[in-house]
Order: structure tokens, then sequence, then C-alpha cells
């Protein structure tokens, strides 16, 4: 998918964002099916809403206010709204395509309503979503450590994108800035096919290589000078992603030594002050100079037959009540700006929360899709790449449930996903530790490596330590810094027959702050996976840890692709 | 007609046919006095159901211009608590003045009452409708409220903009469109972007359609006649393509960019061309959130005439009729009249005055709200406008 680099911008978002939430929408579906068990005793109407992720909890706790007031619809129902967090993207094609019947709908972006929209004329003569009104709305920033950000002249002088990733493609960093004691300037963006702030970070990377704020055309793009100056940021960046809020808080954890600034919403900012986070230094938001984008968040009816009068009526009464002044003086608390603009800006939308609710002074020219494609195109070509092991369990216990089935297919769809330049060796384990393919670039060897994969079949213990000390090993003896170093396992049980002891593992493959990391991303599959040992082995390199299952794991295996 | 003018469907010619009677109803309602046109102006309570009576509630859907959502949004919630609107539920449809028309010939069953931002799409609407139907869809009609065009500009980027160009007119928000280096061209202000104007699609919203005519109008520097060679004027089409080539937004909402000018602040628009009463709504929001904002008048201007309509649809009953007409009556009491005044409109019950001191018309004078407009201009032929319209649509491609 990431290599269909002529899809349309916010069609490959689209895409993308359905490995970001679907394991999350399974929990959370499960969880309100078990509160909506209550009123089974009484007829009611519910209201599937899907919505963006990234106002989960201002949606979750509006909802609670609103279903517990048990408003009736006109013929006596009790009214009942079911949430449901999705990528933007994935929520219009689930509409589309008529698998999700939800009621109401609102995506990150009015963005993605307008593309499900002409995509329904074009196929059926009609909208899918009726008029919208945004809920809430939030700017896309710089995140940038307060001491930081005052070294560029913060709070003095307004900071454009071309300074922050000049600074970024620096190989003195910091020293320039007479700061050497910070080291480099380590500067992280979401994917930009995965995530719309990490498209929109791109788009602003490729403003400042052609010297624009307006107008960019494809020979823009396609210049030399433009090309050199993308290629030097991305080469900056830690890692990529599909979601902007894991990136933000692994930036919360870690602190400046893991990035100096990222590309977050606004609301991210002001989260950054919960103190539970205990931040070794403030977060402040720098709007950028040139311009930035608005995050939206259209609320609409959908225009299709599952949606009766009665519905529409309701999801109407559930709009005007997230509209209410209350619903909407909670959002600010959440860190947004509330989309009635008879409510006013309050704390924490403030200075002492890193943000100002003056900014942003300007928005960056939208380009068009052609030229979006264009610029989607150079990053392929330019953007830093990977060098990963993917290391399998093969173990007996893989047979049980089809998992190493399922595993087979989803570690497909990764190996699809990576791009023909990153590099790529399978490991696999169960008692011992084999190399099935050394370390290659993917392109020559993709066919190959999805037949082995295809090839795996289970068969006795599991020396999952071994093989991630291995692993690990394989980079070290021949480090290239310049490629995103990754190792992704999947394991599904206990370790029994590593030589190794998880503590001195953990020891050994700890992240290094001078950038010498491996990232373990680990996929803890089945029920008897242990996730407690995984997920510290991910947190030891900063990496990740997922829980997978043979129906998810196809999706979390996506996921993992949008960090490289 | 030369063998190159731009052509139009259907109901864009049925529309811009109705320009000519809207723009003129509109200015001479206004000037004669805001006398009562139509129906007598009645009480809610008089022209409603008994209130007590039958307690079955008759639901109606008004398709409406957002130009007027706070307005009637604060109506509706008032009337539900009168004896007459008690078991009358009004469902209020957003909707652009197109769309509504041709979702009501289209058959839309929601609608019984429609409220666009003039009678402008209305002889098109009643041409289509009367030919599907054998009769006119209109069972009453009244002039809720009237308002002209013009520029909102944020108070701060007005001060610099006027620095650099004597006024803010068409021609000098095309100059302006036309600095390369935004702001930092014109004011010396890099970190304020581009400069950044906006105005509805003229081909979904009244207001875009009224922003064509008064460019038409400023460009040949007339208030009447304007003829079919002013339009095609290579002059005039290239600079009007030059505006558009600038112009951002174009949405089917003159409301709804108007809100996202005072909630995204000068990052979305650094002026919009919108109805005054628009304008007015959001003065306040404005103002504490990003700053003042400055209205400015065009020196040409026209009027908006805010039309209500009972429709005698085939879907509605006797029942909703009834009811979308004590809706009606209720619009045109004076205390609701009064608060179109407070949402910035001018109203169309001549008992209320603009003049009253609490009246935003004298209360935000500081703003660059005023009661007289300089000249209204004479509403274009037809097929002057129909032909501004096509050729808007065929150098913009939309």
């Amino acid at each position: 998918m990431i290599r269909s680099a002529r899809r349309p911008a916010f069609a490959a978002v689209a895409a993308f964002l359905l490995s970001m939430v679907s394991w999350v929408w399974g929990c959370s579906r499960g969880d309100t099916q078990a509160a909506l068990a209550e009123d089974a005793r009484e007829p009611t109407l519910e209201l599937l809403f899907t919505y963006g992720s990234e106002k989960q909890s201002w949606i979750d706790q509006s909802t609670k206010s609103f279903n517990d007031q048990r408003r009736r619809s006109g013929s006596g129902k009790l009214i009942r709204v079911r949430p449901v967090p999705m990528g933007s993207g994935e929520s219009i094609d689930e509409l589309l395509a008529g698998r999700t019947q939800a009621h109401l709908t609102s995506p990150a972006s009015s963005a993605f309503i307008k593309l499900g929209n002409a995509e329904s004329r074009a196929k059926t003569g009609r909208d899918l979503v009726g008029p919208t009104q945004n809920l809430v709305l939030s700017p896309v920033v710089i995140a940038m450590w307060k001491p930081m950000a005052e070294a560029l002249g913060w709070g003095q002088r307004s900071i454009g994108w071309a300074e922050v990733v000049d600074l970024a493609r620096r190989p003195d960093g910091w020293a320039s800035r007479q700061h050497p004691e910070w080291g480099r300037f380590r500067f992280g963006h979401t994917h930009p096919r995965a995530s719309n702030s990490g498209l929109i970070a791109l788009l602003a990377e490729t403003y400042a290589g052609a010297g624009k704020i307006g107008g960019l055309t494809l020979d823009d793009v396609r210049r030399p000078e433009t090309m050199r100056f993308v290629e030097g940021v991305e080469q900056s960046i830690v890692h990529y992603g599909s979601s902007t809020g894991f990136f933000g808080r692994r930036m919360f954890a870690n602190g400046p030594s893991y990035l100096s600034a990222a590309v977050l919403y606004e609301n991210m900012v002001i989260e950054s002050y919960d103190p539970k986070n205990r931040l070794p230094f403030p977060l402040v938001a720098v709007y950028p100079r040139e311009g930035t984008f608005w995050s939206d968040h259209p609320v609409g009816i959908v225009e299709r037959e599952w949606v009766t009068p009665e519905h529409r009526a309701a999801a109407q009464e559930y709009i005007s009540f997230l509209l209410a002044r209350p619903q909407q003086e909670r959002a600010i608390t959440f860190g947004f700006r509330p989309a009635d603009p008879g409510v006013q800006l309050a704390a924490p939308l403030d200075a002492a929360h890193g943000v100002d609710p003056r900014e942003p002074q300007t928005t960056l020219e939208v380009p068009e899709p052609t030229i979006v494609n264009a610029v989607l195109d150079l990053w392929q070509q330019v953007k830093r790449n990977a060098r990963v092991v993917l290391a399998v369990d093969v173990s007996g216990s893989m047979n049980e449930q089809n998992k190493i089935g399922a595993a087979r297919d989803g570690a497909q769809s990764f190996v699809s996903a990576l791009g023909d330049r990153d590099e790529i060796a399978l490991l696999t384990f169960n008692s011992k530790v084999a190399w099935a393919l050394p370390q290659t670039a993917v392109a020559p060897a993709r066919q190959r490596l999805l037949g082995l994969i295809g090839g795996l079949f289970a068969d006795g213990g599991t020396a999952l330590y071994d093989a991630v000390r291995d692993a690990h090993a394989s980079f070290t003896k021949s480090p290239e810094p310049s490629r995103i170093a990754a190792i992704v396992v999947l394991s599904d049980g206990a370790d029994r027959d590593s030589t190794v002891t998880l503590d001195a593992l953990l020891k050994q493959i700890r992240f290094d702050s001078e950038g010498r990391s491996v990232r373990v991303f680990t996929i803890g599959y089945g029920s008897d996976a242990r996730a407690q040992e995984l997920q510290a082995i991910a947190e030891a390199t900063q990496g990740r840890y997922y829980e997978g299952k043979p129906e998810n794991i196809r999706e979390v295996f996506k996921e993992i692709s949008t960090f490289f | 007609m030369p063998r190159d003018q731009p052509g139009l469907t259907l109901i864009g010619k049925l529309t811009v046919a109705a320009v000519l009677a809207a723009s003129a109803y509109g200015a001479w309602y206004y000037f004669r006095g805001h006398a009562a046109p139509g129906n007598a102006v009645n009480s809610a309570v008089t022209s409603g159901r008994a209130a007590g009576g039958d307690r079955s509630t008759t639901t109606i859907g008004v398709a409406y211009g957002t130009e007027k959502q706070r307005w009637l949004e604060s109506a509706v919630e008032q009337f539900s608590k009168t004896p007459a609107g008690n078991n009358i539920h009004v469902e209020l449809i957003p909707m652009g003045s197109i769309e509504a028309a041709q979702a009501l010939v289209r058959g839309d069953e929601r609608i019984h009452a429609w409220s666009p931002a003039s009678a402008l799409y209305k002889e098109s609407f009643v041409t289509e409708w009367t030919l599907k139907h054998n009769k006119s869809p209109i069972l009453r009609e009244d002039t809720l409220a009237l308002t002209p065009m013009v520029f909102v500009m944020w108070d701060e980027r007005y001060q610099a903009f006027v620095k650099k160009f004597p006024n803010v007119t068409f021609r000098t928000i095309g100059l302006a469109l036309d600095e390369k280096s935004g702001w930092s061209g014109i004011a010396g202000r890099s970190e304020w972007g581009l400069f950044k104007f906006g105005h509805t699609h003229p081909n979904q919203s009244n207001s875009g359609l009224m922003t064509l005519v008064l460019m038409a109008f400023d460009f040949q520097r007339k208030c009447r006649d304007l003829q079919m060679k002013d339009i095609v004027d290579e002059g005039f089409q290239d600079w009007m393509r030059g505006i558009e080539r600038g112009v951002t937004g174009l949405s089917n909402s003159t409301g709804n960019m108007m809100r996202e000018m005072v909630l995204k602040g000068p990052s979305s628009f650094d002026a919009l061309f919108v109805y005054e009463s628009v304008a007015v709504d959001y003065l306040k929001n404005a103002e504490g959130r990003w700053g003042r904002l400055r209205i400015v008048y065009p020196d040409l201007n026209m009027w908006n005439d805010n039309p209500f309509y009972v429709l005698d649809a085939p879907w509605s009953s006797d029942e909703q009729r009834k009811a979308a007409g004590t809706f009606l009556d209720f619009l045109m009491t004076e205390p609701i009249q009064k608060q179109s005044l407070v949402h910035g409109f001018r109203p169309g019950n001549p008992l209320v005055s603009i003049k009253a001191t609490d009246s935003p018309f004298v209360q935000f004078g500081s703003f660059g709200l005023r009661v007289d407009l300089t000249t209204t201009c004479e509403t274009p032929r037809a097929e002057v406008i129909s032909n501004l319209l096509g050729s808007w649509q065929r150098a913009n491609n939309r």
C-alpha cells in the first residue's frame, strides 16, 4: 500500500488509519455493549456514531452525560448513542461500503467528508454525509521543549518551518545555535501516507524547500534543490508512525534526548501539562510563521437508507447536545478549541500550557491533489530508509487456532508495505534461532521473502530472548546509522528455551540517547503471550508493544510498517 | 449573442432571470418604508392552533440559508414555548438556496417551508415545480428581513491594508491578492502570510452570485445598465480571473464562512464579502477571540430580502401547512423581528426601527456599521447575469 504512490493523498490516509484503531475499537465496543445491556429491557433507539479517535476522551465523557439523561425519541424509545473511535478515512470507507451502518460520523478533517461525498455522488448521485458542523478545532503545531524553542527565539519572534527543518538537516545540530550540549536536533513527524499531521509536515517541508508560502507547482516539487532539502530533513527523522497521539506521548515520556521537536496537534501540547507526565521541561507550541493547517472535526448525519427519520431527529439532538455550551466548555479542558464562537477561550488554552489562542496567524495553501501526490512520491524517494529484522515465533503453540496462518498473512502484508530501498532480514525462533534470510534490500528479495514466510510452519519450544539478542547483535556488528533500525518480533508464549535472561537482554538492548539504538516492536500474539515481558522489551528500546490475535494481526503489522 | 459566449444550465438561466425581480423588489420594499407586503402580520397566538387543544405534535421542516441560523434557532426555541408553538415541532434544515430549490423539485419530503437569502431563486423554482405539479408551490410568503453586502476584515489587518491602499474595494482586494509575497509586500508583515479573501460559491450561494454582479459594477464603474459587452470585455474577464484565482473557501454557506473566519481567525481569512447581517452577528464573538472586525461597505451595493415561503407541497398535510403559517406569523411578530435586529438584519416588520439606541446599527458604529448605503445598484438583465455566472464557471472550472 505504501508503494502505491499515486493514490490520492487522503485516500491513502484513509487506508492506513485502518490499522491505528481497529483493535482499540474491538475493546471499546465490548465495554459499550456491556453498558447497553442495562437498557436491554426497554425499547431502545441506538445511534451508532463513528468519530476520529483524536477526540476520544471528550466524546466518551460527553456521550456518557447524554446517555445518562435517558432522552427519548419521538416514539418514546430510549435514545442510546454508541460512539466508536475510528480512523477518519476508515470511517468514510466503512460507510461507503455499507459495512458500518453508522447514523452520524465525525472525522478529524472536513477533507474526509468532501472526499466521501464526491465518491458517493459519483457512484449513487447523492451525498454520503449531510451538512456538517464543526465540533471542536485544533491547529497543527511544532511541539518543542521550551528551552530549545527559546534558543530559536520563541517568545521574541515568530519561528518558521524553514528554520526548524533547516536545523533538523544540519549535522552539527544544536551546536549551530550555541548549544552543542544538546547534540543533534531530533525531529519527528508521523507517516505522511498514514496520518494527517505527517502529510502536513511534509507539505510544509516542501514549501520551505521551494522557498514559497503558496502556489506550489510540480516544477517546484521536482526541482533538485527541493528534493535535497526535503531529503536533509527526512534523514533526521527518528521514525515515522501512524498515530500523532502515540508520537506525542512518546515525546512526553522520553524527553529531549528522544525528540527535540515533533509535529503534533495543539491539544497534545496542552495534554503534556498533565502532572502525570512529569516532563523534564515544559513543551510549547510553535505556530510556524509560514502557516499551518486546522483539524476541524466536522459532524454530520449519514445520508443512507438505514438512517430513519427517527434516527435523524435523535442524531440532531445528540449533535445539538455536543454543541451546547457545557460540552463545548468541557472540550476546552481537553485542550480543544470550541466550535461555538460564543464560548470564550479559557485555560488551559493559554500561555501557561504552552499555547497561544491568538495563533496561528496564517495557514498554508493546500496544493492540488496532483501536487500532493507528487510530494508523496518525492517523500518515497528521499525518506529515511529502514533496516528491519522480522523475528517470528514458530513454536508448536502457534498451531493452535490457526495462529501461524494468520501470522504468515500479517507478516506478508508487512513485507509488502516496506519500501523498495528498505532492508529486511527474516529470523524464526522456536527452541532455536534460525536466520531464514540474512539482511538484504527489499526490492530484489521481496518475492522470495513472501515465499519464505508463506512456508513457515510451527513446531518446538520458544527462545524469544535469544532471538531478540541475536537480531540486536546483527545491528551492532554492522551499524548503519543512516537507516531507522528496528526489530519486529511476534511471540505467542513464555520463553522456555533461551540462554540469556530477560534482565541481561534488557541491559544489552536498552535505548542509547546518542541515537545508535535499535527499536524493538513487540507483538504479544494470542491469549498466552507474555505481555509484561514483551512490553518491557519494547519500552527498553523506545519501541512499542501491541496485542495481536489472528483477527487483527494483519492490521497490527500494517500499523508497525508506518514507523518506517 | 457572440459564438464564444459561455453557456449555462436551465436552472442557472431560470435562476438568474429571477435576480431581476428579487433585488429590485428588495430595494423597492425597503425604501417604501417597510410596509408589510402579502398577508397581515398576525400574532402567533391568534393564528395558531388553540393552546391546550389537540396534544399531538405537528412537525414541520424549514429549509433555510445559514446566514439566518442564529436568529432562527433562537426563534424556534422561543416558538416552542408559546401556546401556538406548543404542539408544533420546527426542524431547521440548513441548505444553500439552489440546493434547497433542487431538493424541493426532487421531492424532499422533509421540507414544508423555505426561507432562502433572497427571492433570487423563486422564479426558477416556481417554474420547475409548476412543470411537475401544475400549480404554484407557494401558499403564502412574506419578507423576513433585509440586508446588503459588506466586506468584513480583521481590524488590525484593515489598518495595515489602508496604509498601502486607499480603501477596500474589489480593485484593491485584487491588487492585494496579486501580491506574490502576500502581507510581506503589503505591510511588511511576513508572519501574516498570503492575503486571503473569500466569498461563497456563485453557483451555490446567493451571496456568491451577488459578489460577481458587484464586481462587474465596480470594474465598469457604473451602477446601472450593465451590458453584455461589459461582461465579455477582455479587461474585465482578465481582472475577474485574477481575483478569483486568489479566492479561497468558496463554501455554499455565507454563515459557515463567517463562522470559520471567527473560529480560525486571520489564519483562515483576512477578509470576506458577506451579508451585513452575518458580519454583525459575529462582531462580538470575534472580539472575544481574535480581535476586532471591521465592516466596509462597497460603494455600489445590492439588497437581499430573505423571503419565507409556506409551501403547498403534496407531502404537506393541512396541519403542516397551517403550522408553517403559524411559525411565519411568529417570526413576523415585533419581539422576534427585534431579535433579527440583534442578529444584524434590517427587520421586515416596519414597526421595528433600526435607529433605536439598542440597535446594533447604532451601537456598532465604531466597527464601521452604518444605516444608510451610498448607492444601491440596479439589477442587471437576466442574460447579463447568466453570462457573468457562465464566464466565472468557465474561467474557474468550478
